[in-house]
């Protein structure tokens, strides 16, 4: 960009670089056990975190009922030591996550700015993180109140900002350490 | 280099600003799954059922009156534990309040005559475990056993403004509000036989 190259970084600024995509490459792994522990990495699992609470009774079917009762088995509770996320806590985590990944996407895309990529390839890699950001939080709020079908969609922003993350560390690094400077 | 190190600046404050937003995130604390928390709560019940209530505008009210809170949810869950007779041995109800540092979920236990059999806290958040851990330790909802929701629901956690005494009253209320649903919503409708 501009006739500036990751090549062509001084030391120093190398150093931040990587050691910054390394920092990021961490945090995303710890955020990928933290999802898979506590809420799951498959579209069912995201659904059963995200879903409105349907009646288990009687009630889903005549919604003016006031009352339901079934006999239930104890297999019909949840085991599972999951987190369900309800709208409050969507909304905590929608404000922190929206901030905190648009920032880390931001921070990526302005390294991979410098990268020698052709452009059109640059424009393509460098909206993932983003658009996989809004996709997943989006994702989020369409599963609980449009359709809990829609949780694919938080599974596939995760992706993109993965695949996004991954094509920017990659090719940065290449950038960075392994391609020969060529003198401006 | 003007430019770059100009761009790195700006990366360095950028970083700064993220660390404050991914602090916020506090990542919730499972105690005990639901099925754990009903088996141990509905101890002795041979046959388990689930009733749902939706509350009307004058039991919202009621409630309200009785505890401060209004209940917003679109209906109410209690697991119904029955024994071989068919005869109610308790109730459980789920309730959740979302604080500052992320929600406390608390299962309550209620006995056919409204009164409280027990209650277990099923999940904090990494923040608030340690402010609620030294009353989980003395299992500090037993003093709440007994009581029905006109009862008091007064914490001591050491007093002041602490952390545990907020988080041991956060709890406490939530005892006293499941109580007075399953007074309103379940006893006070004739089906808690």
């Amino acid at each position: 960009m501009n006739g500036w190259h990751l090549s062509t970084l001084p030391l120093s600024a190398k150093v931040f670089c990587t050691l910054f995509l390394v920092g990021i490459g961490c945090g995303a792994l710890a955020a990928f056990v933290q999802a898979s522990t506590a809420v799951g990495l498959s579209p069912t699992a995201v659904e059963a975190s995200l879903a409105r609470e349907m009646p288990m009774t009687q009630m889903q079917m005549h919604h003016g009922q006031m009352s339901g009762e079934k006999e239930i088995t104890l297999g019909e509770i949840s085991s599972a030591a999951k987190v369900w996320i309800r709208t409050p806590l969507l909304i905590q985590t929608s404000h922190t996550h929206l901030f905190g990944q648009t920032l880390i996407a931001g921070l990526l895309g302005l390294i991979f700015l410098f990268a020698s990529v052709r452009e059109s390839i640059k424009t393509v890699i460098v909206a993932l993180p983003f658009v996989g950001t809004l996709l997943d939080i989006g994702g989020m709020w369409l599963t609980r109140f449009v359709s809990p079908s829609l949780s694919v969609l938080v599974i596939a922003g995760g992706t993109l900002f993965a695949l996004g993350y991954a094509l920017i560390t990659v090719i940065a690094l290449y950038d960075l350490w392994l391609r020969k400077e060529r003198l401006a | 280099m003007k430019i770059p190190c100009r761009l790195l600046a700006a990366a360095l404050v950028s970083l700064c600003l993220v660390a404050p937003a991914r602090a916020h995130i506090t990542p919730p604390v499972v105690l005990v799954s639901d099925r754990d928390a009903v088996v141990s709560l509905l101890a002795g019940a041979r046959r388990f059922f689930v009733r749902e209530v939706r509350l009307t505008a004058a039991e919202k009210q009621a409630i309200r009156q009785q505890t401060g809170w209004t209940p917003e949810d679109d209906f109410y869950r209690f697991y119904i534990g029955r024994d071989d007779q068919g005869r109610v041995v308790a109730a459980t109800v789920f309730l959740t309040e979302f604080t500052i540092h992320g929600p406390v979920r608390v299962a309550v236990a209620l006995g056919p005559d409204g009164k409280i059999k027990g209650a277990t806290v099923v999940e904090l958040t990494e923040e608030t475990y340690p402010w609620v851990k030294p009353l989980l330790d003395r299992n500090f909802t037993r003093e709440y056993v007994g009581r029905d929701a006109r009862g008091t629901f007064a914490v001591s956690a050491g007093g002041g403004e602490s952390m545990a005494q907020f988080y041991g009253q956060v709890v406490a209320s939530l005892i006293q509000r499941a109580a007075a649903l399953y007074e309103t919503g379940v006893i006070k409708r004739g089906d808690a036989a």
